[in-house]
């Protein structure tokens, strides 16, 4: 089934407003850049409430309307997990143990620490790294919402599209850096919700409500009987059962995700204060809780609305409810949503793939050339001249990279190679003073091998898409990896780790101090 | 390229892994309800009492604005974890 969905002058000019409305306010935004610092985390001025909203919905893309809505069709409320289980309890420790962390030491990037911590090999590797991830996924998420939203449900051309996207979310990040960012986001998050929940209500209304939709999805058959359960068995086939979920997803993911995704860590580092910071995290944690409410349960309403709709095509769920419940404005509206989903991704991306390519690989390869280290002014011309050249990459190589048949598989097994073993050398360095620079090194470079060679062998785990297992295991590899080189190598002095050490910054007012005189 | 380093793995560590992961997977298998929603509730409760509890208050609530009740990060942190333990009870 392949309708197009049409759209009324009132949808248009609904879209149209708000995408140069948008435009404006990342414009204005620009009159608060006057140097790096103001341009890569906002002049240290950010209220708690901007970065929550911020978080939420940079982490939030146009394909988890989508996607997630498909997959909760597909396995049940089961595909809710990854913004339940994965995002609270890691974003309280986030912000209880990383961000005042990261805070107090005043570092721009994760990488900048590993390489403070450990040496400029790990830096520039872990940089690398997080550089390939932020480009694929930049690529993804232009192209999967080009071809599978904009094209599929709307009819409108996959390529002027993705590049109407790109020019609209490039132009104002170039200009405005994090502060155009995050009070963007800000709007973007309201009309989301207003979008999402607004399908939401509509799809129960139409089903009978909550416990109507219950009785009418269980009664669909036994391969239903599992939809309103959140935690599957351990030897279940699919994607999510409940010991990868608590551990995989809960402990290790997550964990990784929220402290270690640099899009999610710079706009604490924006906070005016460390309060901030933290309550940032806690009302951003707060407000993804009920992102599954409008991504996830549409999907379960869809079962009954549109029956005809095979399982594999599940992921055109919310098209066909938009087509099918919502009227002329209301529609407008919700796509608004969508877009405001997929421009608030790709700025939030774009700034900080161009934070840490300024701090952490152009400054290491000038360092090691023996060049002199960048300066304030043309940081902030690098970090612009960065924005759009990347921009315009991930345009034109956006087809090339996501035209594959399961985009959702791809970008997690991308991202389950190397989140293991970044928070095992992220946790030891913070908090194990014993760990050497050659620990470090070999705990991430064999944890990504040890990666490889799990995801590659086949029949190891009962699930077909073991990515959550890779990830735990990964984890306690490296952690083992790492503890075992260092003590076989020389510790580090203590010159080198004054301040850099969880009890030294958190605990010693000396090491405070110091830090405090470093970073001014 | 994929097919060939998959056939590399296969002949060269399955049988090593497979020796370490085949147990795990015997052992964890029968390990279902009501241990998945306990676990699951431990994870979130624990949370809320290492922070309620284990941490400092004036480390949890260090630079606040005032003193007031409602900017006890505390507080926010067991109001934003309480509807997860609703989710995981309810959807068990």
């Amino acid at each position: 089934m392949q309708e197009i969905i049409g759209l009324h002058n009132i949808d248009i000019a609904i879209i149209t407003t708000y995408m140069l409305g948008t435009l404006a306010l990342g414009f204005f935004c620009t009159r608060y850049v006057g140097n790096a610092e103001d341009f890569f985390v906002s002049g240290k001025a950010l209220p708690f409430w901007a970065i929550g909203f911020s978080i939420v919905v940079s982490d939030i893309g146009a394909m988890d309307f989508v996607a997630v809505a498909g997959a909760t069709f597909r396995h049940g409320v089961s595909a809710a997990n990854f913004d339940w289980m994965g995002s609270m309890p890691a974003m309280v420790f986030a912000a209880f143990v990383f961000v005042p962390y990261f805070w107090r030491t005043g570092v721009f990037t994760i990488p900048e620490f590993l390489g403070r911590r450990y040496n400029s090999a790990v830096q520039f590797l872990n940089a690398i790294i997080w550089a390939i991830v932020l480009f694929l996924s930049l690529s993804i998420m232009l192209w999967v919402t080009a071809d599978k939203l904009m094209y599929t449900v709307l009819g409108w051309d996959a390529m002027w599209s993705l590049w109407l996207m790109a020019i609209v979310t490039g132009l104002y990040t170039f200009s405005g850096g994090l502060t155009a960012v995050v009070f963007t986001d800000v709007v973007q998050l309201i009309v989301m919700f207003v979008g999402g929940f607004g399908l939401l209500i509509l799809s129960l209304w139409e089903v009978g409500g909550w416990s109507a939709l219950r009785e009418q999805v269980l009664a669909k058959g036994p391969e239903f009987q599992e939809h309103f359960t959140i935690l599957l068995p351990h030897d279940t086939t699919g994607p999510f059962p409940w010991t990868g979920i608590v551990f995989g997803l809960g402990i290790v993911l997550a964990i990784a995700y929220m402290s270690g995704n640099q899009v999610i860590v710079q706009r604490t580092l924006g906070a005016r204060t460390e309060w901030d910071a933290k309550g940032g995290m806690l009302v951003g944690g707060f407000l993804k809780s009920m992102i599954p409410l409008m991504v996830a349960l549409p999907g379960l309403c869809a079962l009954i609305l549109v029956p005809q709709l095979p399982i594999e095509e599940a992921d055109r769920a919310v098209p066909e409810m938009i087509r099918l419940l919502l009227p002329a404005g209301l529609r407008g509206l919700m796509f608004a949503a969508l877009f405001a989903a997929l421009m608030s991704s790709i700025s939030g991306t774009l700034n900080s793939a161009s934070t840490m390519f300024i701090t952490d690989i152009l400054g290491e390869m000038r360092s090691w050339i023996g060049k002199k280290p960048i300066t304030e002014r043309q940081a902030l011309h690098l970090g612009r001249a960065f924005t759009a050249v990347l921009i315009i990459l991930a345009g034109i190589f956006a087809k090339p990279i996501a035209n594959r048949e399961s985009i959702y598989v791809f970008m997690q097994t991308i991202l389950s190679m190397f989140q293991g073993p970044t928070l095992a050398i992220l946790l030891l360095g913070i908090t194990w003073r014993r760990a050497t620079r050659w620990g470090g090194l070999a705990g991430l470079t064999l944890g990504v091998t040890f990666c490889f060679i799990l995801q590659y062998t086949p029949g190891l785990f009962t699930s077909d898409d073991p990515f959550l297992f890779v990830a735990w295991w990964s984890f306690v590899f490296s952690l083992i990896v790492t503890v075992v080189v260092s003590l076989l190598t020389a510790p580090e002095s203590e010159e080198k780790l004054r301040g850099l050490t969880w009890g030294s910054v958190i605990q010693s007012n000396a090491a405070q101090k110091a830090l405090q005189e470093r970073n001014n | 390229m994929e097919a060939q380093f998959e056939a590399f793995c296969t002949t060269w560590f399955h049988p090593v892994l497979s020796r370490v992961f085949h147990p795990i997977n015997t052992l964890l298998n029968p390990v279902y309800q009501p241990w998945a929603t306990l676990v699951a509730l431990v994870f979130f409760f624990g949370t809320m009492l290492w922070v309620c509890v284990i941490l400092k208050e004036s480390y949890v609530n260090l630079e606040r604005p005032n003193n007031r009740w409602y900017t006890d990060l505390r507080l926010w942190t067991i109001l934003s974890m309480l509807p997860h333990v609703f989710v995981y009870y309810y959807f068990r």
